[in-house]
């Protein structure tokens, strides 16, 4: 009796001893540089709320807030109305034409976000195939593309598209087609099959893809600065102003705050419906 | 109110001195101490403007400086003064050598972020920088679009006669100036400048801006690309399109004049290396090469007898272009340049 | 409507796939900067990727850096995986959670965190410093690798070892091991890639002496959008190809390989 629970004992002191180098390793390396970013938002330059009181009222901020959020909704809604064909194509297709598909969409996906801002600032310039192609078909006084909220808009709907896809994807090729066909003979057609069948039995790859393609656009820096213009900042790329060109530690560290709380309130949310781990699963 | 402070001290508070090292971080600090800058004999780091600026460099103040004292030269660009704020006060220095244009370097003097320099020539030291060249912002225009260009920006801010995208720099200090000229007020006027009459003039523009730029060769290569069809824009810049076979014309008129001075960051470890070679760059014959490849203006005299009539001429200092030209005057700026800056950058995103 | 999903279905591959493909003509342009149709063709500016040092450089320190910190990674994460998934104790899920946090955060967050700290343990703008950073960042995702990989473990196998006399120490060796072995590698295939791709955070820390490709790349392409980026755009590219195809190829081959020789 005695011996059995000294090794259940045992046995607990294991998952402690296995967890230990990479919990302080976290601890050292994560959860100190984010608190410090907590501290410095109200130490510097000074112990005060100002960073504070300046980025949820100062009108820059506010401004940038509401578009950051504004934009991040658009992409997400544009990813979802991009995705959603896309997976419904690779769910009905031959199945090597879904694995064509799928594969075009992992590439995407692994390719660094960089070179894919690149791509389409290639596309987008004005000596681009665009442009050309415009030209080609007689438009010679082509819009403005690059450096426009149409230009980073675009480059992020390409860029997060592929998460959305592969949640959608995941879930909808386990429909069973049996389930479809015998909707179809009871009359379903177009619009309410979709409505009935499809929408319901895809909301959970839906709702994965959404929560993960905003709150990733929440925080990007890479494409809006790149390829957007100062009067469509979003707050990843002020927070970045902010260090570079200002040197206000404080004042960024406050904004990089409020982009936290944002996120985590989002996740958590997430978190209490369908638990965290199956966001990225 | 606090501001976005420029002033280095505010960087590390005590609180968050303390903060750090309660964190148990000195352990770490040591075992990564032989990471952390030491003095490397042999390599100067220095802060340049890239492009056509490092080229010049490279050849006629970088390898000839390595060949006589067997320092190697290494560059990072372009040049940010908030770097050398920043590293100063982590004692980590990215470079130890940077040229700043006349009110960063009042700004840097004074919060004490640059070593204390001696005169290599007679009135080359200012605010302990050491004068090195002039160069200028100019207007330039895609002749492919426009074939009469603006002569002054009063014109370049007329969008009716001049229709197409326009480009400025993403820098209050330049651009404010030049927003008043738009507007009319004579270059004798311009100090200390209005800047709420200057918010109103960029107002005006704004909608025709369609790239900020923020470096150098992002400026030259939107103009040669055809990006925008006119451009303030710094003159070497200006004449790297130029060479590159782009349809581009500019004019002097009203073009604006910095002064660019060399500066060591303070404490670095290869600070008696950097002023060899800040000495050796702003000598007579080096630093005539140098403008001459690059078509900056010398500021040491001495420098002119090696600059023959024709080099001249596409400098800024050239008589008959600087009689065109008004130059920046930070000390008379009108308000703190860096509460501009904020300004400007609110303006921008509004 | 299918139909019309359909098509819109083809539409989005185009658009997925376009810029995708542009890169790959413009890396063989003879232009000087963003043109096309290019006006001509060569090799130019692959020969001035591979002999830039200013390229070469941060080529070869995110090499070096993605390497380190997947060794990092995998030490710290292999064993509390482990503990993670085959043990039960007060506070795992709390655990569970904890160790997905780094992906949660947004890495502009993280890098205003990085700049600051490192800055004051003087480790910015040094590979320490960087690989300290991605290895913090790539934990969840290796972690999420290994443990799916590790719940779908049979666990019988190593009953059996155990049962027929190996030690526990023999049985992980000879069992755990080679069975976890692409779950391993695909872990720690993913933490390399994460660090190699890695921009935000070594945008802000990775400076002078530590500067990585994708650092080296966000300055170029924001400067003068230098065409030597379509290079190594080019490059990676086919990277990616090689290893989503390449796998799938060599086990099409041995496939065939028999009937090969049969004919």
């Amino acid at each position: 009796m005695t011996g059995l629970s000294n090794m259940t004992e045992r046995k607990n002191l294991w998952p402690w001893l296995l967890l230990t180098p990479l919990a302080v390793f976290l601890v050292v390396f994560f959860v100190v540089p984010l608190i410090d970013v907590a501290v410095m938002s109200f130490t510097e330059p000074r112990l005060t709320f100002a960073n504070y009181e300046r980025a949820l009222t100062g009108t820059l901020y506010q401004k940038v807030f509401i578009n950051t959020f504004l934009t991040a909704g658009f992409v997400t809604l544009c990813c979802l109305l991009v995705g959603y064909p896309l997976a419904y194509l690779m769910s009905v297709s031959s199945q090597r034409t879904a694995m064509l598909i799928l594969l075009l969409v992992t590439m995407s996906f692994w390719t660094s976000f960089l070179v894919r801002t690149y791509a389409w600032m290639v596309l987008l310039g004005t000596n681009g195939p665009l442009v050309w192609l415009f030209q080609a078909v007689g438009i010679t006084n082509p819009p403005q593309l690059l450096f426009t909220r149409f230009s980073s808009t675009l480059a992020m709907v390409h860029i997060l598209a592929p998460y959305m896809i592969m949640n959608i994807y995941s879930v909808m090729r386990k429909i069973d087609p049996v389930l479809v066909r015998s909707a179809e003979s009871l009359g379903a057609r177009g619009g309410s099959l979709l409505r009935h069948v499809y929408l319901p039995l895809t909301a959970p790859g839906i709702a994965n893809g959404c929560v993960l393609v905003f709150v990733i656009c929440l925080g990007f820096y890479v494409t809006p600065v790149l390829l957007g213009s100062p009067r469509e900042q979003m707050i990843a790329g002020l927070i970045g102003t902010q260090l570079d060109e200002f040197l206000a530690f404080g004042m960024g560290s406050a904004l990089a705050m409020v982009l936290l709380v944002f996120t985590m309130v989002i996740l958590t949310i997430y978190h209490r419906h369908f638990g965290l781990d199956k966001l990225w699963g | 109110m606090p501001k976005f402070t420029l002033d280095p001290a505010s960087l590390m508070t005590p609180s968050r001195r303390t903060f750090l090292k309660a964190t148990g971080l000195a352990a770490a600090s040591t075992l990564a101490a032989p990471y952390v800058a030491r003095a490397e004999d042999n390599v100067l780091y220095i802060n340049t403007w890239g492009g056509p600026w490092d080229e010049a460099a490279r050849a006629h103040l970088f390898d000839p400086f390595t060949a006589e004292t067997g320092i190697k030269i290494q560059t990072l660009s372009p040049v940010s003064f908030a770097k050398l704020a920043q590293q100063v006060h982590t004692g980590t220095y990215e470079f130890d050598i940077t040229t700043l244009g006349g009110g960063e370097l009042v700004r840097a003097n004074e919060a004490g972020i640059i070593e204390d320099l001696e005169a290599p020539y007679e009135g080359g030291l200012f605010e302990n920088g050491v004068a090195s060249h002039a160069f200028a912002t100019v207007m330039a225009w895609r002749t492919d679009k426009i074939k009469e260009g603006p002569k002054t920006w009063a014109e370049f801010w007329d969008v009716e006669r001049f229709p197409g995208g326009r480009s400025l720099q993403r820098y209050a200090a330049r651009v404010l100036p030049i927003a008043l000229l738009a507007d009319g007020v004579e270059v004798k006027d311009l100090y200390p400048l209005d800047l709420d009459r200057a918010f109103e003039s960029l107002d005006r523009i704004k909608d025709h801006v369609r790239v900020w730029w923020t470096a150098g060769a992002q400026s030259t290569q939107i103009l040669r690309d055809g990006e925008v069809d006119l451009i303030g824009i710094w003159h070497g810049r200006y004449f790297e399109a130029e060479k590159a076979g782009a349809p581009v014309a500019m004019t002097w008129n009203q073009g604006e004049i910095d002064r660019a001075y060399w500066v060591v960051a303070k404490d670095t470890p290869n600070a008696e290396n950097a002023k060899k070679f800040i000495a050796f760059a702003t000598s007579a014959k080096p630093l005539a090469e140098f403008v001459m490849q690059a078509d900056y203006g010398a500021l040491n005299p001495a420098s002119n007898e090696f600059i023959p009539a024709d080099a001249a001429a596409r400098m800024p200092t050239a008589p008959a272009n600087y009689s065109q030209t008004f130059e920046q005057d930070m000390a008379n700026f009108g308000g703190d340049p860096a509460e501009a800056s904020e300004r400007f950058e609110e303006w921008l995103a509004s | 409507m299918t139909r019309f999903m359909k098509w819109l279905g083809v539409v989005v591959v185009i658009f997925i796939a376009a810029p995708l493909v542009i890169v790959v003509p413009m890396s063989f342009s003879t232009a000087r900067s963003l043109q096309f149709p290019p006006p001509g063709y060569g090799l130019g500016y692959y020969q001035a990727y591979f002999s830039d040092p200013s390229w070469l450089i941060p080529t070869w320190n995110s090499i070096i850096i993605a390497t380190a910190t997947t060794v990092l990674t995998m030490l710290l994460v292999v064993p509390a995986t482990f503990a993670l998934v085959r043990h039960q104790f007060r506070g795992r899920s709390i655990a569970d959670l904890m160790m997905l946090m780094p992906l949660a955060v947004p890495s502009i967050v993280m890098a205003v965190g990085y700049y600051s700290y490192f800055g004051a343990m003087g480790i910015v703008h040094t590979h320490i410093g960087v690989v300290l950073a991605h290895t913090a960042l790539a934990v969840p995702i290796a972690f999420l690798v290994l443990s799916a990989n590790l719940k779908g473990f049979d666990r019988t196998l190593e009953r059996a070892a155990m049962s027929l006399g190996a030690s526990p120490t023999k049985t992980f060796i000879h069992v755990t091991l080679p069975i976890l072995r692409p779950g391993l590698i695909i872990s720690a295939l993913f933490a390399f890639i994460h660090s190699f791709d890695e921009t935000v955070v070594s945008i802000f820390i990775s400076g002078r002496n530590a500067e990585t490709l994708p650092r080296k790349m966000f300055d170029s392409i924001r400067q003068e959008a230098d065409p030597v980026i379509a290079v190594i755009s080019t490059l990676l590219f086919a990277l990616v190809l090689l290893g989503l195809v390449g796998p799938r190829l060599v086990a099409a081959l041995r496939n065939r390989r028999p009937r090969v020789q049969a004919a």
